[in-house]
């Protein structure tokens, strides 16, 4: 009470690490969340089959044909997954018709498979509603669908001439997707 | 401590891993639609990105059936188990945090039972899980594989705990060494922090007290005993 009676007493300096690490901790947990949040707002990421070879599949198409990704061996593919309940797969049709329709004299195949979608009418009417050239095939068993690690649709992946997966997309694709992607197989589009 | 640690690795094992850490995960693996669609609900940072999630099937109410109506291939009593033990592993990619064995839809009934297969041609839990790993990437697995970044998700906790409990250790050490008449002069420090006007308050009237006993007159003490 005698000598201890300060009114203002002065405070223990607190270290400038002590200081900073706390909000730089709190930044750097703000900017990784961030950064794993919208890396792949575009829809161009790499999954994991990219730069693998493309898994092998023989599937029933809708006219009662079979086809063999085998079969495609030396041509660029395009292999999309879609489903007649999929509004997204509705919004790329257009521009997967053009495609195919464009590029068939340069080779490039286009191929559609159909996910997960056990109506085969809403299938046929969205083939024909589109007006879809390109061989359309069922994967009822989903075997193929699980080959390529697809959960959604749609989901589209571009196959190089040596049978490897270069690209993937996923979400719906816009001409300036496809563009992107078709670049990775060495299209011009 | 321990059992907040435990509690953390059962967390990860029943597919908080897949929503809560998927964003840090992310940052090393392809993040799936449905992880993002988590990581976007936990934090609801964007409610935009939402509309980027992928269409998906809705679950199949029927359950049990696999894609395509194909017969389940047998298994004996001991693969069931194994199968239905690695089973529970794998995430349903289009459920939250489901494994495949719970999920009734078709894609996680297609996915059950192409382990199914897997076992029966004699597939170690290793090669099947690699197998879907390499297709869905490291999300789909319910128990994160301890190597690379995942580390940091197994470790992480531990080295948090650590790093707390280190620091608790030192700052009670640190006030034990103080000798008692040290912490005493600290508590009488404090003691000095109640404002001085009502001490002096508490003083003047204590010494008024004393000052007024002090000048009373002194009685005559009453004889004990009875008066006449």
């Amino acid at each position: 009470m005698t000598s201890k009676t300060d009114s203002n007493p002065i405070p223990a300096p607190v270290s400038p690490l002590r200081r900073v690490l706390p909000p730089v901790i709190a930044a750097a947990l703000v900017v990784a969340l961030g950064f794993g949040l919208f890396r792949s707002s575009n829809g161009q990421v790499g999954g994991p089959l990219v730069g693998k070879p493309a898994p092998a599949f023989t599937l029933q198409t809708l006219n009662g044909g079979t086809l063999s990704l085998a079969s495609l061996k030396g041509r660029p593919v395009v292999l999309n997954f879609w489903a007649s309940w999929c509004v997204p797969c509705r919004d790329e049709a257009p521009v997967l018709r053009d495609l195919s329709e464009k590029q068939a004299a340069n080779g490039l195949a286009v191929v559609g498979v159909v996910f997960s979608d056990k109506n085969i009418k809403a299938v046929n009417a969205f083939v024909q509603e589109y007006a879809l050239a390109y061989p359309s095939l069922l994967d009822p068993k989903l075997n193929t669908s699980i080959a390529y690690g697809v959960s959604g649709v749609p989901e589209t992946f571009f196959i190089d001439k040596a049978g490897i997966v270069r690209g993937y997309d996923q979400g719906g694709l816009t001409r300036e997707r496809l563009t992107a992607g078709l670049s990775k197989i060495g299209v011009v589009y | 401590m321990g059992a907040a640690y435990g509690l953390w690795l059962m967390a990860c094992r029943h597919g908080l891993s897949s929503s809560v850490f998927s964003g840090l995960l992310g940052l090393f693996h392809r993040p799936r639609a449905t992880s993002r669609t988590l990581l976007v609900a936990l934090l609801l940072l964007s409610p935009a990105s939402l509309a980027q999630t992928l269409s998906q099937p809705s679950p199949n109410p029927s359950g049990g059936i696999s894609a395509g109506g194909a017969p389940v291939q047998a298994l004996s009593p001991a693969q069931e188990a194994r199968a239905q033990a690695i089973g529970r592993t794998i995430r349903c990619p289009v459920c939250q945090g489901l494994p495949i064995t719970e999920s009734p839809t078709d894609l996680s009934q297609s996915m059950l039972r192409e382990l199914r297969e897997q076992v029966g041609a004699g597939q170690d839990a290793d090669q099947i899980t690699t197998y879907f790993a390499a297709r869905y990437g490291d999300t789909v697995l319910l128990d994160p594989p301890r190597r690379g970044a995942n580390l940091l998700l197994w470790l992480g906790p531990l080295a948090a705990a650590l790093l707390g409990g280190g620091w608790l250790l030192s700052s009670v050490r640190s006030r034990g060494k103080l000798a008692p008449a040290q912490l005493i002069e600290n508590q009488a420090d404090e003691l000095d922090d109640v404002p001085d006007e009502y001490l002096a308050q508490v003083k003047a009237e204590v010494k008024d007290s004393e000052r007024s006993r002090a000048s009373l007159p002194t009685q005559p003490q009453p004889a004990h005993g009875r008066t006449p």
